[in-house]
């Protein structure tokens, strides 16, 4: 049991030590000084925020009318 | 008994399946103006020059274009209209609102339409690289909605002719004015940033 444990710390140590310590996540927008990576960063940002914005309407509509409702059933 | 009693719950519900099914619709509809969107602002903003200098010399419609957005943003008070009226229960009067709206919609395709047989002429099609094949497939892609809305528009007039709709029933008539509504407010943010980026 204590061998295997020693022996995953040791394996996992060894491929920490020998990969790269930085990674580049997306090589499109490593250099952000260019057009098209900045592009390419809003473009990922926009997107990103599109299923927020859409799931925050349809609840927030759906939320909305149903309070109103109970409101309306309570006065 | 039960399915009176479920009919009683589905009346009663302060919002409709129908209502709901189009939002998730909606929802869907935005993420594929999304992407494209998406895809344009990293062609636009990748290159320096927009138009590219080999299209340098073609002038988008701006102001026929901005008329054009006035009709929808216009077709969108009267569709709205049309709700407000049914909800009153004047039936006579949604017919009006709703023929209004369906011309205006109609006159809206037929001048995207002529523009885009003077830009064709010009030389600019969806072949023409990145400016042309961003510009027709976004434009296109709403426009395609617009006659979509139409469509089921024609649909509504045909309904409330039929009388299928009062104060108390006209889901038909609020299903089509939220698509409606919907594709009207698109159009500015698309017109601003196809004709102005």
């Amino acid at each position: 049991m204590l061998q295997k444990m020693v022996l995953t710390i040791l394996i996992t140590t060894l491929i920490i030590v020998i990969l790269p310590l930085t990674l580049e996540a997306c090589p499109s927008c490593k250099n952000l000084d260019e057009p098209i990576a900045r592009g390419f960063n809003w473009s990922v940002m926009f997107m990103m925020a599109m299923p927020f914005t859409v799931f925050g309407i349809i609840g927030g509509s759906v939320f909305y009318t149903y309070r109103r409702a109970n409101r309306d059933l309570k006065t | 008994m039960m399915v009176q009693r479920g009919m009683e719950i589905a009346e009663n519900r302060p919002f409709s399946n129908a209502k709901l099914g189009v939002l998730i619709l909606l929802g869907a509809e935005t993420m594929l103006f999304a992407g494209l969107i998406g895809a344009f602002l990293v062609y636009r903003m990748g290159n320096v020059t927009w138009p590219p200098l080999s299209h340098a010399d073609i002038q988008l419609p701006r102001l026929v274009t901005g008329i054009n957005t006035g009709l929808l943003i216009i077709s969108g008070f009267t569709m709205f209209q049309a709700l407000r009226t049914i909800q009153l229960d004047k039936v006579k009067y949604l017919r009006y609102y709703l023929l209004f709206t369906g011309a205006l919609g109609l006159l809206f395709l037929v001048i995207q339409g002529s523009e885009w047989i003077q830009l064709i002429g010009k030389g600019l099609t969806l072949q023409s690289g990145v400016y042309g094949a961003t510009f027709y497939v976004l434009i296109g892609c709403h426009a395609v909605h617009v006659l979509g809305a139409v469509v089921w528009l024609a649909i509504v007039i045909c309904m409330s002719w039929a009388g299928r709709f009062s104060s108390v029933n006209h889901t038909g008539v609020e299903t089509c004015t939220i698509y409606w509504i919907y594709v009207v407010a698109l159009w500015p943010i698309l017109y601003f940033l196809v004709y102005f980026a």
